[in-house]
């Protein structure tokens, strides 16, 4: 091929059209079958080992419930529902803190006992608020209500505020942190 | 109307695919042309692998080993994809110099092809800026060191300061450091490689492939082929060939390296990645002012002799026997880099220390990714050896005793030092002068015991002694020279004044500690428990309780650290 050959003017991209013979017509489809195949393969490689990698997180499977956290004292809690924050220590992936804020509950004695009702809305998760006004929980994004006891009133939450474990020993009050699944009727953990 | 004529009388996606696969290849399908395929497909397998990556790896100077260390020994198949990723960057160097060194052979440097040339040699440039960005985002020992060479070098340019700070975000290493270097590495050099591929491969499609010079225009036209699939079959067998050799090294080396975290207070034994140590040997050739001859000129003029090699080829023909100047120039180049890389692996292989350092590096390495399977603490990096439990000890010593006690030369001097503590040497030096700093001197009461000058007890009467006294302590402190301790014991018991206050047996009580086990480790942690007890030191003891303050286990670790004081101490890390 001439020097001249290479420059702008001769277009390299006309195929003459072929007759092919039967046997390259055949080979061509091997070629092309081999293309295939090949192919494939380099794409699992990254692909095949990425599926289980990427879904790593389900191996860890439910949360383990963990322990009692101490929330404080048997008198600081009444009637009127208090807000408590629950502190653990916490693995997150790769980091592991200690004493984190794990979220929160509302603690409120009703017919003599006190009980423990996660401020997680059952619906999609906001956090529920008290209405000190109407004496009700409230839930600011879509409008859930429940009563004192954690019963839904209104709104579009498919149950009940999530009861927690909660513990009197000595005068001090223990709470078991727990996450259930959302928008649904039963109580999951999760 | 089938879906797919649908699909295609909206789209014209197939007849764009046709195209672009279509294309015909003069003189047939070659083995030297599957280079630029092969290159692509790895550039294409590295994009995959660092999306998959940064599902994990978070970039800052806290978080970026250990989500690194997670990804790599926790996640499933995350060394997999990691090593693919690591050992792909070595891949496309190699990869990049067979296509230009193709380049090069065949011509295709030449007229019309001038500007491919200079796409082609930018995105040379690129792979390499890929390695040293991609080389710190570990945030480990090695990207850590090696990295800093990079900026120092980048810094010690005239005008160049400025440019350093700018890439490493300050005047020192952090979070800026590794959130540039991960803008770099993930969102700007890959659109700069990809534009410029793209480009790459227009002009190709433009100029078409260059084949064997030796080929009259008869012969090529007889035998063209098609690309699809003629060479594609032959690219894709080389990617395959390619992908082989990468998994097999993956899973041999078991995927990338990874050291312990960047800790910038050690002194780690800094290397470059393999296709850098070129650079990194010449610049042992060039010292003090001559240093920017390495780091710049001398790479600066291969650039420079690269890119202008469509003028430096005068020749009228594109025979390799009539292009022997422009072919040297290249040979040269390439045997210079491969003869300085042998060197530095050559010298490296020699270097006793540095082999040495290797060896700490791996213990190390090896020792924070188990700790790391624990959970690394908020601080990140080397936080990690926290979660050793001679550091906790150690801080647990901090904590509660070094407001008093001297460790390591730092702490109070309210109370003795614990640095080789018990030794004979701590030992004789209290007995000669107990009222030093280094012992009893910053105490309030500890006052009781009056100095034995040499006057009174000659040096060798005192070293037997104190054999004697270590042989007291049990079998812990180790070999005791009995003919010592029978000479010790017999001064004791005649001439020496020490059993007025010291008794010997366990369960008496003096005036002073009783000498029976002292130094030991039970006998340590029982000083920290109450070292008011009678037979320690009774109603002298200033030292507070920690009976009730720390957990048994915490106490007999304390007490095992300070016990080891005196020890002989493994190689520091």
């Amino acid at each position: 091929m001439s020097h001249e050959r290479d420059l702008p003017g001769a277009d390299p991209h006309v195929m003459e059209p072929e007759d092919l013979s039967p046997e390259a017509a055949s080979r061509r489809k091997l070629l092309k079958l081999g293309v295939g195949a090949l192919g494939c393969g380099l794409a699992a490689v990254p692909i095949v080992p990425a599926l289980g990698y990427l879904v790593h997180p389900l191996r860890t499977g439910p949360g383990d419930a963990g322990a009692m956290l101490a929330v404080g004292k048997r008198e600081a809690f009444g009637a009127v529902p208090v807000r408590v924050d629950l502190y653990a220590d916490r693995r997150d992936a790769w980091s592991r803190e200690s004493n984190v804020k794990l979220g929160s509950c509302w603690v409120l004695e009703r017919d003599g006992a006190l009980q423990a009702l996660s401020t997680a809305c059952p619906h999609l998760g906001c956090a529920v608020d008290f209405d000190v006004g109407e004496g009700k929980f409230k839930c600011p994004c879509h409008r859930s209500a429940f009563d004192l006891a954690g019963k839904v009133e209104a709104g579009p939450s498919p149950r009940p505020m999530d009861t927690l474990e909660l513990e009197e020993n000595n005068g001090l009050v223990a709470i078991r942190f727990q996450r259930f699944r959302q928008g649904v009727a039963a109580k999951e953990p999760v | 109307m089938r879906p797919g004529e649908w699909f295609e009388a909206r789209t014209g996606l197939g007849s764009a695919i046709a195209k672009a696969l279509d294309e015909p290849v003069p003189g047939g399908a070659r083995w030297q042309y599957v280079f630029g395929s092969v290159l692509t497909f790895l550039f294409m397998q590295q994009v995959v692998l660092g999306i998959l990556l940064a599902f994990y790896y978070s970039p800052s100077a806290s978080d970026a080993w250990a989500s690194t260390a997670y990804l790599n020994d926790q996640v499933s198949a995350g060394w997999f994809l990691r090593g693919l990723h690591h050992h792909g960057s070595s891949a496309m160097v190699v990869v990049v110099v067979l296509h230009l060194l193709q380049v090069v052979w065949a011509g295709a440097y030449r007229a019309p092809r001038e500007v491919n040339w200079w796409t082609g040699l930018a995105m040379g440039g690129l792979v390499l800026a890929f390695a040293l960005t991609g080389y710190l985002l570990p945030w480990d020992q090695k990207g850590y060191w090696a990295t800093q060479v990079a900026t120092g070098i980048m810094g010690s340019v005239p005008g160049g300061g400025g440019l350093q700070q700018v890439i490493q975000g300050g005047p020192e290493y952090g979070n800026l450091t590794i959130t540039r270097f991960f803008a770099l590495h993930v969102f700007v050099l890959p659109l700069a490689l990809g534009g410029l591929l793209a480009a790459h491969i227009a002009l190709f499609r433009r100029h078409g492939v260059t084949p064997p010079a030796q080929l009259d225009d008869a012969e090529l036209k007889r035998k063209t082929q098609p690309f699809w699939p003629n060479q594609l079959f032959l690219d894709v067998l080389a990617m395959t060939i390619c992908a082989a050799a990468l998994i097999g090294l993956t899973v041999q080396t078991h995927g990338a390296d990874l050291f312990a975290p960047a800790d910038p207070a050690s002194n780690f034994v800094a290397r470059p990645e393999w296709y850098f140590l070129f650079l990194y040997q010449l610049l042992k050739y060039f010292e003090g002012p001559l240093q920017i001859v390495a780091t710049v000129l001398l790479p600066g003029a291969v650039a420079v002799t690269l890119f202008a090699l469509p003028w430096i080829d005068r020749a009228t023909s594109r025979r390799a026997s009539a292009r022997w100047p422009a072919l040297s120039v290249v040979g040269l180049l390439m045997a210079g880099v491969t003869a300085l890389t042998a060197l530095a692996i050559v010298e490296d292989a020699r270097n006793e220390s540095y082999q040495h350092g290797l060896v700490v590096a791996e213990e190390e390495a090896t020792r924070a990714r188990k700790l790391a399977l624990e959970g690394v603490p908020p601080a990140g990096g080397i936080a990690v050896f926290d979660n050793d439990p001679k550091q906790k000890t150690r801080k647990l010593f901090k904590e509660h005793c070094q407001a008093c006690h001297t460790i390591e030369g730092r702490g109070g001097e309210e109370a003795p030092s614990f640095d080789d503590y018990g030794t004979r040497e701590w030992l004789f030096a209290l007995v000669r002068d107990p009222r030093s700093k280094r012992f009893y001197g910053g105490t309030k009461a500890h006052t009781t015991m009056e100095p034995v000058p040499a006057s009174a007890v000659s040096d060798e009467q005192l070293r037997a002694t104190v054999e004697y006294m270590l042989s007291l302590a049990g079998p812990e402190v180790g070999a005791t020279d009995a003919t010592m301790v029978a000479a010790g014991k017999a001064l004791w018991d005649s001439t020496l004044e020490c059993s007025g206050c010291h008794e010997v047996e366990a369960g008496k009580s003096g005036t002073g500690p009783t000498l029976a086990g002292r130094g030991s480790a039970a006998w340590i942690a029982r000083v920290i428990r109450n070292s008011a007890e009678p037979d320690l030191y009774g109603d002298t003891a200033e030292m507070p309780k920690f009976a009730d303050k720390l957990s048994a286990a915490e106490i007999e670790a304390l007490a095992e650290f300070i016990h080891s004081q005196g020890q002989a101490k493994p190689a520091a890390h």
